[in-house]
């Protein structure tokens, strides 16, 4: 019973929280244009160039709505990130690329401080037959998992598959079998 | 045989040249060399180059009577390991994981993620394998899979997630990964072939150190991780097996932003940004995949059902 209450409360907390986190910074991944609505069937209210900063207002499904010097307007959420480590780019001087390189002494330190999920650490470790065996406790039946997405009103909905985007068509081994 | 044949070098042709991390195209050609000698030393497999996979093909000698088990040379091209197989590995790359960081006691917990995770997997199409998701307890935030359907989550990880949608998204991807049996490629690339084949299936409730030799030391194939462009794929492949599932498809994206915006120091995404290309990269990679294909999608956030931890 006490958790029906609670539920809903952290619900409200952690909204908050996730709305706080937005009016923060973010760079523009691609050229792109800014929407009056959260639709690409809206006017266009400015176009803004790969690498621009914009301050990320607020987010709604698919968009973002972002501010870049004097307009305002709605993006689409996957041609921006947020953060301020720039456009990034194909991995090329990230800083946080660099932050995460071996050479980089304060990561070694970090690192230890997370135990387990380190290079050393899951090259040492040692089968955990115990483990493995709670895991299969909590396994669920696909009848269980389809009547579980029922009570939420889940129904299963055809989208057909994303095509790989052609940039990558020239490196990658995956799709060819 | 001969269409067989004509087949296999197209597809050596198509290889070549795009093996970039893995000097993929190398090792095919190798094999297939080696396959086509067995019995004719003469020929040899067609040379890697710039030409265009038809002309290779059309230059490739013509296949006289050469002697190929075809399913010996399935395998060593497209590394089909049987569901059994597949589990073996799963099940020993899992159980060594869980040696390095065990599963969050909470039951509530475990078996939500398992009933979103199977609803998820349901859409993925893969019917022969049966899955199994946990919550690892890390503060570290990652998600790993193994082949079998082994699925993990990290308590660093799940914390950072809002919705049903969201959790649907991440567990998408790693179930992408399973589908295009990304780890099983990778193994088959650096392992001996058929090596598993050798010895009957182990029933055995411990450690099975056939498959340990297999995949190295420990769980260190989680440490390694995978060519970037399997990650790209997962995030297409896994978002869109969300999107099935119903939910909203911003779930993925919406992560991805959120570890965008972490501190680049943090050191909690040291390992995934080790194994993983940089959440900006995903994002716009992503990005051009989906454009506006999506616009037309609605879905569930699930916001008020997602399953909280402290």
């Amino acid at each position: 019973m006490m958790k029906t209450v609670l539920i809903p409360v952290a619900a409200m907390l952690l909204g908050v929280t996730a709305a706080s986190a937005w009016g923060a910074p973010g760079t523009v991944l691609r050229n792109e244009k800014l929407y009056a609505q959260p639709s690409s069937r809206a006017a266009v209210a400015a176009t803004v160039a790969k690498g621009a900063s914009v301050d990320i207002l607020s987010r709604q499904g698919g968009w973002l709505r972002v501010s870049s010097g004097r307009s305002t307007g709605w993006i689409r959420l996957l041609s921006v990130r947020s953060g301020s480590g720039g456009a990034g780019g194909a991995g090329l001087g990230d800083v946080v690329g660099a932050a995460t390189t071996r050479s980089d002494p304060s990561r070694v330190v970090a690192v230890a401080g997370l135990r387990g999920l380190n290079d050393e650490e899951l090259k040492q470790a040692k089968f955990n037959a115990d483990e493995l065996a709670r895991l299969d406790t909590w396994r669920a039946t696909p009848a269980q998992a389809q009547g579980f997405a029922s009570q939420s009103g889940l129904v299963a909905v055809s989208v057909p598959d994303l095509p790989e985007p052609r940039s990558e068509q020239a490196s990658s081994p995956w799709e060819n079998n | 045989m001969k269409i067989k044949l004509m087949l296999l070098a197209v597809t050596l042709a198509s290889f070549s040249g795009v093996a970039s991390g893995f000097d993929l195209g190398k090792f095919l050609e190798d094999r297939l060399d080696k396959e086509l000698n067995r019995d004719k030393k003469t020929q040899s497999a067609p040379a890697s180059g710039t030409q265009p996979a038809e002309a290779q093909a059309a230059a490739a000698p013509p296949p006289a009577k050469q002697k190929i088990d075809a399913r010996q040379l399935g395998f060593a091209l497209f590394g089909d390991y049987s569901i059994e197989e597949e589990n073996r590995i799963g099940r020993q790359i899992s159980g060594n994981l869980l040696g390095a960081v065990p599963l969050v006691r909470d039951d509530g917990l475990q078996r939500y993620v398992n009933l979103v995770g199977n609803w998820v997997a349901l859409q993925s199409g893969r019917k022969d394998v049966s899955w199994h998701f946990g919550v690892l307890d890390s503060e570290a935030i990652n998600a790993f899979a193994a082949p079998g359907g082994y699925i993990f989550v990290t308590k660093g990880l799940y914390r950072m997630l809002d919705n049903e949608a969201e959790l649907a998204g991440v567990l998408g991807h790693e179930i992408a990964h399973v589908t295009k049996k990304h780890h099983l490629k990778v193994l088959k690339q650096s392992s001996l072939i058929g090596e598993l084949g050798k010895v009957a299936s182990s029933k055995a409730q411990g450690s099975d150190p056939m498959v340990q030799n297999l995949i190295g030391n420990g769980a260190e194939i989680m440490a390694r991780g995978l060519d970037k462009n399997a990650e790209f794929e997962a995030d297409r492949v896994g978002l869109v097996f969300a999107a099935r599932a119903g939910y909203e498809p911003w779930g993925l994206p919406t992560v991805l932003q959120d570890m965008a915006g972490l501190p680049a120091k943090d050191e909690r995404t040291s390992l995934l940004y080790k194994t993983h290309p940089h959440p900006a990269d995903r994002l716009a990679t992503l990005g051009d995949a989906v454009d506006g294909r999506l616009d037309g999608v609605q879905g569930k956030e699930l916001a008020n059902r997602f399953y909280r931890i402290r």
